[in-house]
């Protein structure tokens, strides 16, 4: 699940290459995969698993 | 030789948190009708800390840009909000959310009770206060502008202390001066009116109470042109600051004659 969305990824995706094929530029958001944040250098690291929640936040205007 | 206008304004600085700002005005980035215009506006504005807030980025438009090609983090303190949250612990998670980016470990902390109101939750409040501190966050706190809650939010370490001058978005102005002033009187931390501002008036007169700082988002953003508005703020707020600085005089009740009456 991205953002509540129902992706099919192929195994061993990590959470780096999620971010890319998601055309998402990745220097702007913020990744947590089963509401764990995850910094941006250990994205790479973590491949991705049936059932994983990852939500890809960004900033927005706000007052 | 006398101060000049820019003098006066720019050596007259404030901190929170360590940090020193010159400009009094702290602007919110929602609700206007282009990012373009919002990042002119923040620019006639003068501010130096713009809020921001955190939602999930729409996979439907790849490759769009972003809130950040508008504003220069260089430029600016960003201070992400915890706006829509109604809980302490929807608050931390969106505070560690922002400071994930990178870009600021500033939080404006609101945590709402009902979306009517949009009143803060106090108790929600103050349990998230104290948790952001401890966890080192330059911690910004939005509240009603109750004096003893006020008062609980610096105890529990608050930078600054963020009373409404009236509910959100409405722009009633700041609806109980007399709150404000006992706030004032009580805290040594920052004091920022936030939220509820319509007009360049209202501005002045938070300021003139001896408030630190004015936040505001809709009244520029949802003014008839926000470009004019963003410099009546500007403006507005340096007045305020300038005639709080001062200082008035005390009103009477009968006509005081500004022309000698003697000697004609």
């Amino acid at each position: 699940m991205v953002n509540g969305e129902n992706k099919e990824l192929t195994e061993q995706t990590t959470l780096e290459e999620l971010i890319r094929q998601l055309g998402v530029r990745k220097e702007t958001v913020v990744a947590e995969v089963n509401r764990q944040i995850i910094q941006m250098d250990k994205r790479p690291e973590i491949k991705l698993s049936d059932g994983d929640q990852v939500e890809l936040i960004q900033f927005v205007g706000g007052g | 030789m006398t101060a000049t206008l820019n003098q006066l304004m720019t050596q007259d600085t404030y901190q929170i948190n360590g940090k020193t700002f010159t400009s009094r005005l702290l602007v919110g980035t929602g609700k206007y009708p282009t990012n373009e215009l919002m990042g002119e506006c923040l620019e006639a504005s003068g501010t130096e800390i713009v809020t921001v807030a955190l939602r999930r980025v729409n996979l439907e438009n790849k490759g769009e840009k972003t809130l950040l090609d508008f504003i220069d983090p260089k430029k600016y303190t960003l201070l992400p909000n915890t706006a829509g949250c109604y809980s302490a612990a929807e608050a931390i998670r969106v505070a560690h959310l922002a400071r994930a980016t990178g870009i600021s470990d500033f939080v404006k902390l609101e945590v709402l009770f009902d979306e009517k109101t949009l009143l803060p939750d106090p108790i929600a409040t103050l349990e998230a206060t104290t948790i952001l501190v401890k966890e080192g966050f330059t911690v910004m706190t939005y509240t009603s502008d109750d004096p003893v809650m006020a008062q609980k939010l610096e105890q529990a370490g608050a930078h600054a202390v963020m009373p409404a001058g009236s509910p959100i978005g409405s722009g009633q102005g700041v609806l109980n001066p007399n709150n404000i002033r006992i706030i004032l009187e009580k805290l040594k931390c920052p004091v920022l009116i936030d939220a509820g501002v319509g007009s360049a008036s209202d501005v002045a007169v938070a300021m003139e109470l001896g408030v630190v700082a004015v936040l505001l988002n809709t009244a520029i953003a949802h003014a008839k042109d926000p470009l004019k508005m963003a410099y009546a703020m500007k403006n507005a707020c340096e007045a305020g600051r300038l005639s709080f600085q001062a200082g008035r005089i005390p009103k009477k009740l009968y006509a005081q004659a500004s022309t000698p009456l003697k000697d004609f």
